[in-house]
């Protein structure tokens, strides 16, 4: 009837003002993105005359070192190369680092007697307080004991005490794979040692009169922070010769104050090494 | 009791592939060389097995060899057993001067006072690993050798790795030896299983390589590797590639990831549906379990997204799982500022 024809009309319409209004709406948004378009391409050709000008400047005139090599091109990588050599001291030093969005990464190059080894890293964030993010420790460096006293207070002696305890470790570890290495046919038996390296336990060989003596060896290094041991026991059979207790405790001397290889290789030439 | 620990020697060595038989009878070292030399590696498993058996009566073998062919079987293969990570706590800050013969006189002890029927073995490797095997009995019967659990302890570190196998209710004592021997104060576990001990290892020992912001070259993304390619095929999301690789690459790194088998992510968040859907009448938690499951899953998460199969970056709660050192987390609602609480470990 009427009503249902009125309906109809009414619907139409209402579809129709509904289309009008998106195409209204995008027109809009059209004209929108026009002026964007424009103001976006006033700001590429000022960067662009920017851009031009400075590589005028440096077309110009610039510090050139070498006076052979004058293109901007030789400069720039001069530059690097010297940047480069200058990253390399620093991470020759020990201790180097970079600054990152939140903080600090270090980088902790250790090293013992002018070999280099392991590098170890931390990354810091600074805020709210330093808290280390990451790192690569090894899990038997006390971390957490070194953060706990210095991390908040004093960084620099933190990255100080940290970088003294990896370096005192990698010279313990080495001295005792050197010992395997070089000396394995003096020692008795397996080196016992630790994770950290700070208590050696061997036995070892001398020769005294042609003869053989087994020394038993204990070697204690309280001091995490250092690669020569804190306390040294030498002993002997009970039943070896008196001379013999002399030679144990030249050797607890020796081993108390130089590296455990060198100080194998100085028993070595002075013919006291037994087989 | 021989023909018991003889049996179960020759079923050890039944679980080797026969190629590697040879060798792992030379490192243990009971047999003779000579006595070696007898043996045929050629004829099937069966008739090996045998073979060794009898050559062991032979030499009398006793349990405590049998533990140690035991012992160099799962430190050869060691992925066969299913490892669990325990943290011990220490509150105390003086120098550790970790000493074996001490540790290992301490364990059986205390192991022993509480219960007579074990069998304990240690065996020291040289990345200062000590292995030890536990085989449970009960005060009224003998250890059961095929029952074994496994102790992987590196001195000085609060790190113990355990495979506790079938008998998980002597779990508390062995912790609390643990804890006694090593002169920590607690044990708890952390939520990071594995089938690959090494992994796991690589994991809390921060021994995989982790992408450090520095200066090295070394670390720098691989960017002058340019792959051979067609000169006709045009990358047209060359921006977009690089931007997923650089962003993969500072989730994950560029090196080898630890192996872990499966992340599992157990959900007690409210379910937020559109009001008008009106899905659930009561306002509960909807509890989910999503498990991600992988022969390799670290590598495959790298893989999604260069395959275009998740966007860049991937979720956090994926990435994360080297650096906070778990494949098992709950997840709660957002209580505060950060996004997603984690329970804390």
């Amino acid at each position: 009837g009427v009503f249902a024809h009125l309906e109809m009309l009414e619907a139409q319409a209402h579809k129709e003002a509904v289309k009008k209004e998106e195409t209204d709406q995008q027109e809009e948004k059209l004209a929108r993105l026009k002026a964007r378009v424009e103001e976006l391409k006033l700001q590429r050709d000022k960067l662009r005359t920017k851009v031009d000008l400075q590589q005028g400047q440096l077309e110009k005139g610039r510090v050139v070192l070498d006076p052979d090599q004058t293109s901007p091109q030789a400069a720039l990588e001069w530059k690097i190369k010297s940047v480069k050599s200058m990253l390399k001291i620093f991470y020759l030093t020990g201790i180097s680092g970079k600054l990152t969005k939140q903080g600090v990464c270090f980088c902790i190059s250790t090293a013992y007697e002018g070999t280099y080894f392991d590098s170890y890293y931390l990354d810091l964030f600074i805020k709210p307080q330093v808290w280390i993010h990451r790192h690569s420790i090894p899990p038997f460096i006390p971390l957490e004991q070194i953060a706990k006293k210095y991390l908040k207070t004093d960084i620099k002696r933190f990255m100080a005490v940290l970088s003294d305890h990896l370096n005192a470790y990698v010279g313990r570890r080495y001295q005792a794979e050197q010992l395997q290495e070089h000396f394995s046919d003096w020692i008795e038996g397996a080196l016992q040692r630790n994770s950290l390296c700070n208590l050696l336990v061997f036995n070892y060989t001398v020769a005294r009169e042609s003869k053989a003596f087994p020394f038993s060896v204990r070697l204690l290094y309280g001091d995490l922070c250092c690669s020569l041991p804190t306390e040294v026991v030498v002993s002997c059979a009970s039943d070896a010769p008196a001379s013999l207790a002399e030679m144990a405790a030249a050797h607890s001397d020796l081993f108390r104050s130089t590296a455990l290889h060198k100080a194998f290789r100085s028993i070595q030439g002075t013919g006291e090494m037994g087989n | 009791m021989d023909e018991t620990v003889i049996e179960y020697i020759r079923r050890t060595v039944l679980k080797v592939p026969r190629d590697e038989i040879k060798a792992m009878l030379q490192t243990w070292g009971f047999l003779s060389e000579a006595q070696l030399q007898t043996l045929n590696f050629h004829q099937t498993k069966e008739n090996i097995s045998q073979d060794v058996a009898q050559l062991c009566e032979e030499n009398s073998a006793g349990i405590k060899q049998a533990a140690v062919l035991d012992m160099i079987y799962n430190h050869i293969y060691p992925n066969k057993r299913m490892w669990s990570v325990y943290q011990m706590i220490k509150t105390g800050e003086e120098t550790e001067f970790f000493d074996i013969t001490d540790f290992k006189k301490k364990f059986k002890r205390r192991l022993r006072s509480a219960l007579k029927n074990v069998t304990i073995n240690f065996r020291e490797h040289e990345d200062n690993a000590i292995w030890i095997r536990i085989a449970w009995g009960t005060p009224y019967t003998r250890p059961n050798q095929y029952k074994t659990s496994y102790v992987v302890y590196h001195s000085q570190t609060p790190y113990v790795f355990i495979s506790a196998s079938a008998l998980k209710s002597n779990l508390p004592l062995l912790r609390q030896t643990l804890v006694f021997a090593s002169n920590y104060h607690d044990i708890r576990e952390m939520e990071l299983r594995s089938h690959s001990l090494n992994s796991l290892k690589d994991i809390v020992f921060k021994r995989y390589i982790q992408n450090f912001q520095t200066y090295c070259e070394r670390s720098l993304p691989k960017q002058d590797v340019a792959p051979e390619t067609d000169s006709r095929i045009i990358q047209s999301h060359k921006d977009e590639k690089e931007r997923i690789e650089r962003l993969n690459w500072e989730a994950f790194g560029d090196g080898p990831l630890p192996k872990l088998e499966y992340a599992q992510y157990v959900l007690e968040t409210m379910f937020k549906s559109d009001p008008k859907m009106d899905v659930l009448d009561k306002k509960e938690p909807f509890r989910c379990l999503v498990k991600f499951s992988s022969p390799h899953l670290l590598e495959s998460l790298k893989a999604l997204t260069p395959a275009g199969m998740a966007d860049a970056p991937l979720s956090p709660l994926l990435t994360c799982i080297p650096q906070k050192a778990r494949n098992y987390f709950k997840i709660r609602e957002k209580k505060s500022l950060f996004p997603g609480s984690f329970v804390s470990p």
